[in-house]
C-alpha cells in the first residue's frame, strides 16, 4: 500500500512539474530557456511513464526529447531577432485564437478521457523486457504499415526541406 | 553495496584519466598533479561573466555530472556488480548521454560569452554527426544479445567478443564515443588553442572543477560502454571479473586519449559529412550483416 502511495505521490509531482515547465515555456522571455523548459516538461512526462512501469516508453521519451528540443533551440536562436530575451520578448502570439484552440483541445481531451471505454486495469503488469518484446512484435505486426508510412512521410519531408534550404552552389564543401 | 563500489571505481577511474591526460598533454607524469589542480580550482575565486543566464550557468556543470553518473548506473563491472540492471539498459545509457548535449548547450549559452556560445552550438553540430553512430551500432549489439540489458549483452559475448563479431560497429562506436566525450580530434566544443576554452572559457573555480570532473566521468562511461558492448565486459580467464573490467576500461580509456593526439582536429562540417555519408551507410550495413549472421550461424 505504501508503495502505491509513493508511486501516486511521485506521479502527481512529475505531472505538476510537466505542467509547470509547460507554463514556463510561455512565461520566459528567452528563446533558449523556452526550449529547455519544453524539454524538461517532456522529460517529466517520460518520468511519469517510468513511474507507471512503462520502462521502454519512458526511456525512449526522455532520450528523444533531449535531441529534438536542442535542435529546435538552435533554429529558434538562428531565426529570432532576440533569442536571449534581452528586450523582454513576448512568447505568446494570436492570443484569442490560441486561447480558443487550447480550450477546445482541453475539452476534447477531457471528453476522450471520460467517454472512452478504457477496459479494466491490466491484472498483471508484464516485466520491462517483455514489454519491449511486445512492443517490437506490435511494431512489426499489425502496426507496421502505419509506422512505415509515417516514417516515409517524415523522410520525404526531411529531404524536401533540405532541398529547399540548401543553396545551389557547386564546389562548396559541407 | 555495489553502488558504493561502482562509485568508488568511478572516482579512482576519473583520477586515472586526469593523470593520463595531463601526462599526454604536458608530457610530465605526476600522480599528485590532478589533486593539486583540483584543490587549486576549489580554492580559487569563481568569476562570473556579466549578465549571465544564471540558471543555465549554475545548472550545466551539475547536470553534466548527473548525466555521467546516470550513464555509469547501467554499466556492469562484474556479475551483480551494477547499480541498476535495467531491462532497457542500453537504451537508458543512450537517453542519459543525450543530456550531455543539453548540459553543454546550457554551459555554452549560460555565461553570455561568444567563445562559450560557439563551443556549445558546435557541440550541437557534433551531436548531429555522432548521435546516429552511437544508436545504430548499439542496435546491432542488442540484436545479437536479443536484449537491451547490459548484463545480458555481456553474457552474449561468451563465445566471441562483439569487437570480432561486428568489427564495423565497433569502430563506428568507438569514434562516436570519442565525439560524445569531446576527445581530440573531435574536441570542437572546447577546442584548446582555437576557442580559448570554448564552453570552459567563462567557468572558473569550483564550477570549472565540477565541469572537468563530469567530463572525466563521461569519458570513463564511454570506455565502460565500449567494453560492455564490444569487449566482453567482465569476461576473461584466470583473473576475477572485476579486475578484467578494470583492465579493459582503463586500456580503452588510454587508447581513446592517446589516439586523438596523433591526428589533427576535425572540422565540424567535415565530421558531419563523413558521419552521415559514410558512417550511417556502414552502420546500416553492420545491422544487416549482424542480422544475417545471427540468423545463419548461432554463435
Amino acid at each position: 500500500m505504501t508503495g502505491m502511495t509513493a508511486q501516486m505521490t511521485f506521479l502527481a509531482f512529475f505531472g505538476a512539474a510537466a505542467v509547470w515547465f509547460g507554463i514556463v515555456v510561455f512565461r520566459t522571455h528567452s528563446m533558449v530557456r523556452s526550449a529547455i523548459a519544453l524539454l524538461f516538461s517532456q522529460t517529466a512526462v517520460g518520468v511519469m511513464f517510468l513511474l507507471m512501469q512503462a520502462e521502454f516508453l519512458g526511456v525512449l521519451q526522455i532520450m528523444m526529447m533531449a535531441t529534438e528540443m536542442s535542435v529546435m533551440a538552435i533554429f529558434m536562436v538562428m531565426f529570432m531577432m532576440d533569442p536571449g530575451g534581452m528586450g523582454a520578448m513576448e512568447m505568446t502570439h494570436q492570443k484569442r485564437l490560441s486561447l480558443w484552440a487550447g480550450g477546445i483541445g482541453l475539452v476534447g481531451a477531457l471528453a476522450v478521457i471520460w467517454l472512452a471505454d478504457w477496459g479494466p486495469p491490466v491484472p498483471v503488469i508484464p516485466g520491462a523486457a517483455e514489454q519491449a518484446a511486445d512492443l517490437g512484435r506490435e511494431l512489426l505486426g499489425r502496426s507496421m504499415f502505419i509506422f512505415q508510412s509515417a516514417g516515409l512521410t517524415i523522410l520525404t519531408a526531411m529531404v524536401a526541406a533540405t532541398m529547399v534550404a540548401i543553396v545551389p552552389n557547386e564546389g562548396r564543401e559541407g | 553495496m555495489s553502488s558504493v563500489i561502482v562509485l568508488l571505481s568511478l572516482v579512482a577511474g576519473s583520477y586515472f584519466i586526469a593523470v593520463l591526460e595531463s601526462w599526454l598533454t604536458h608530457g610530465r607524469f605526476s600522480l599528485t598533479r590532478p589533486a593539486i589542480s583540483a584543490l587549486a580550482l576549489l580554492g580559487r575565486e569563481a568569476v562570473t561573466a556579466r549578465t549571465p543566464d544564471r540558471l543555465f550557468f549554475e545548472t550545466a556543470p551539475v547536470l553534466l555530472l548527473v548525466v555521467g553518473l546516470l550513464g555509469a548506473a547501467v554499466i556492469p563491472l562484474a556479475p551483480g556488480l551494477i547499480i541498476t540492471d535495467l531491462a532497457t539498459g542500453a537504451l537508458f545509457l543512450n537517453a542519459a548521454l543525450a543530456y550531455v548535449l543539453v548540459a553543454l548547450i546550457m554551459a555554452g549559452w549560460g555565461p553570455n560569452g561568444a567563445y562559450a556560445m560557439i563551443g556549445g552550438w558546435r557541440f550541437l553540430g557534433q551531436f548531429i554527426a555522432y548521435a546516429m553512430l552511437i544508436v545504430m551500432p548499439i542496435t546491432a549489439v542488442a540484436m545479437r544479445a536479443e536484449s537491451l540489458s547490459t548484463t545480458v549483452i555481456v553474457a552474449s559475448q561468451e563465445a566471441l567478443w562483439n569487437a570480432a563479431y561486428q568489427p564495423i560497429g565497433f569502430v563506428l562506436f568507438v569514434v562516436a564515443a570519442m565525439g560524445l566525450a569531446w576527445l581530440p580530434p573531435l574536441d570542437l566544443p572546447n577546442a584548446p588553442g582555437d576557442l580559448a576554452g570554448g564552453i570552459e572559457a567563462e567557468y572558473s573555480g569550483a564550477r570549472l572543477a565540477v565541469l572537468r570532473l563530469a567530463r572525466m566521468v563521461i569519458i570513463l562511461v564511454m570506455a565502460g560502454a565500449t567494453v560492455t558492448f564490444y569487449l566482453g565486459g567482465w569476461l576473461g580467464p584466470w583473473l576475477p571479473p572485476v579486475v578484467w573490467s578494470a583492465i579493459k576500461v582503463l586500456a580503452v580509456t588510454a587508447a581513446m586519449l592517446s589516439a586523438g593526439r596523433l591526428v589533427p582536429r576535425v572540422r565540424e562540417a567535415r565530421y558531419l559529412a563523413v558521419s552521415w555519408k559514410l558512417g550511417i551507410s556502414l552502420a546500416l550495413t553492420n545491422i544487416f550483416l549482424v542480422g544475417v549472421i545471427a540468423l545463419v550461424v548461432p554463435i
